[in-house]
């Protein structure tokens, strides 16, 4: 068994007196890609956002490599730099321009002289077919043509692991194929990745494994087959049957 | 007609003298109210629980009185407790420091129109809180903030006429007194007015070019779309 890239102890998150992640465990492989899912509301977004530290853990360890990146003293934003992440919504910087996006972070945060930047954010661009838009600014791009951009943003920071928050939801249906086709690309390259996604096709296909979260945690576990074939749970059964109707299992 | 464009001939050079220190007004007061507003909405914004309330008092002492009052209370109100100004200190003072309260309003107004995922990707790339600010809502607030920071410009340009209360030589200080040496109120105001007329106009169109300049596709208040 290789040494997980990232292991998540006891993980738990309130705000407030509310607490949305409960005791949440798992352990990420390297190269191994990982579906999150589960129904809206039940802390996929806060988990993620725990994992890189843009929320504070309310308690519970984070290793990245072996590294505790949850205890004291530790540089956050360092942290968040070696984890890339990508948003529902997209985020792209809309005063920037394509490229612009993707260096400006090589640039003031990495400290890549620009030029050598703009030569890796091309590379990078090249990688999730963007990079003929480079000079064009977001409010030009469709909405999969931003989502790729929004990868290799995150792909420039050379990250250890990617962080997928419903990357295709807010796509119109025709347009998902063209992000889950580089999100594709990406896993066969090896890359680490923890996505949340109701794309249970793409899962199905490319998934290692697959967390179904309840509640705030995690309520099942197991390889796409056994997850949408034979749910050990109830819950996951009847999520997965209001997900995809008509497919009973 | 004639009369009038000899009385302008001969009344010109004096208003614009005032003219001059009126733009200088202008210009002072708008750059202390940018020193001490885009500062204020970011510690309002950004700012924590205690530095919150210390911004609401400045705005809210600013904002809540009449500018000739605080111009009054700057150069008449000071001296008694031992702080004098010359006039135009006082000037300055009183006119940027009002600004910087308006100005902070609007900036915070556009800050707050940058959408917090803009944030959340600075940080996602591994950006510090102040680089976020710094490289990514700064850039697009300072482009949204325009429209209104013109209107500010604009409003500062008139609002400096009431300066001649505290005897400072500007346009409208000189005009009152052309006025009554010549004993022709018409005229001169009539004249102060057009000169008036011509800074708005030549500023909103310096404005709206710096705008245009500076515009990025899709990031505006739906203004000028394409
Ligand atoms: N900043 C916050 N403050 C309070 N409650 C929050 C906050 N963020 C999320 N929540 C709550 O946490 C729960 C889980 O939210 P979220 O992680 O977005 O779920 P999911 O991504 O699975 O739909 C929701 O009930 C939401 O209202
Ligand atoms: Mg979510």
């Amino acid at each position: 068994m290789p040494l997980p890239v990232l292991r998540i102890e006891k993980l738990c998150k309130s705000f407030g007196n509310t607490a949305v992640i409960t005791d949440v465990s798992f352990d990420v492989i390297p190269s191994e890609v990982i579906v999150v899912i589960g129904s809206s509301g039940t802390g996929k977004s806060t988990m993620l956002q725990c994992i890189n530290l843009l929320l504070r853990p309310t308690s519970g360890r984070i290793f990245l490599e072996e590294k505790e990146i949850t205890a004291p003293g530790v540089n956050q934003d360092n942290v968040r730099r070696q984890m890339g992440m990508v948003f529902q919504e997209f985020n792209l910087f809309n005063h920037l321009t394509v490229l612009g996006n993707v260096t400006i972070g090589m640039v003031k945060v990495s400290g890549i002289p620009a030029k050598q930047a703009k030569e890796k954010a091309l590379q990078e661009l090249e990688r999730v077919g963007m990079a003929e838009h480079c000079e064009k600014y977001p409010a030009q791009l469709s909405g999969g043509q931003k989502q790729r951009v929004g990868i290799a943003r995150a792909l420039g920071m050379d990250p250890k692991v990617m962080l997928f928050d419903e990357p295709t939801s807010a796509l119109d249906p025709e347009l998902t194929g063209e992000v889950l086709a580089v999100m594709q690309k990406l896993a066969a390259e090896g890359m680490t990745m923890i996505i949340v996604s109701h794309e249970m096709g793409f899962a199905r296909e490319v998934a290692d494994r697959v967390i179904f979260m309840e509640n705030g945690t995690i309520e099942e576990q197991g390889i796409p087959d056994q997850i949408f074939s034979t749910p050990r749970s109830e819950r996951t059964r009847k999520f997965l049957s209001v997900i995809r109707p008509g497919k009973s299992v | 007609m004639k009369e009038f464009l000899a009385y302008a001939k001969m009344a010109l050079p004096d208003l614009l003298q005032g003219t001059v220190v009126t733009l200088e007004l202008t210009a002072g007061a708008l750059l202390i109210g940018l020193a001490i507003g885009l500062p204020l909405s970011l510690m309002r914004v950004y700012g924590g629980r205690l530095i919150q309330p210390l911004c609401t008092a400045y705005l809210t002492v600013f904002r809540g009185t009449p500018l000739l009052v605080q111009l009054f209370v700057v150069y008449y109100g000071l001296p008694e407790i031992g702080v004098a100004f010359s006039r135009m200190t006082a000037a300055f003072l009183t006119l940027g420091c009002n600004s910087g309260a308006y100005q902070c309003e609007y900036f915070r107004g556009a800050i707050q129109a940058v959408s917090t995922g803009q944030m959340q990707a600075a940080r996602g790339i591994g950006m510090s809180r102040l680089q976020g600010i710094r490289h990514i809502i700064l850039p697009q607030a300072l482009r949204l903030v325009i429209p209104a920071w013109s209107n500010e410009f604009i409003a500062m340009v008139k609002y400096t006429a009431i300066v001649f209360l505290i005897a400072v030589p500007d346009l409208m200080s000189k005009a009152k007194i052309l006025s009554s040496q010549n004993f022709a109120p018409i005229q001169t105001y009539v004249l102060v007015a057009m000169i008036y007329l011509v800074l708005v106009g030549a500023l909103g169109l310096m404005l709206h070019v710096v705008q245009q300049k500076l515009a990025v596709p899709g990031l505006d208040f739906g203004m000028d779309k394409r």
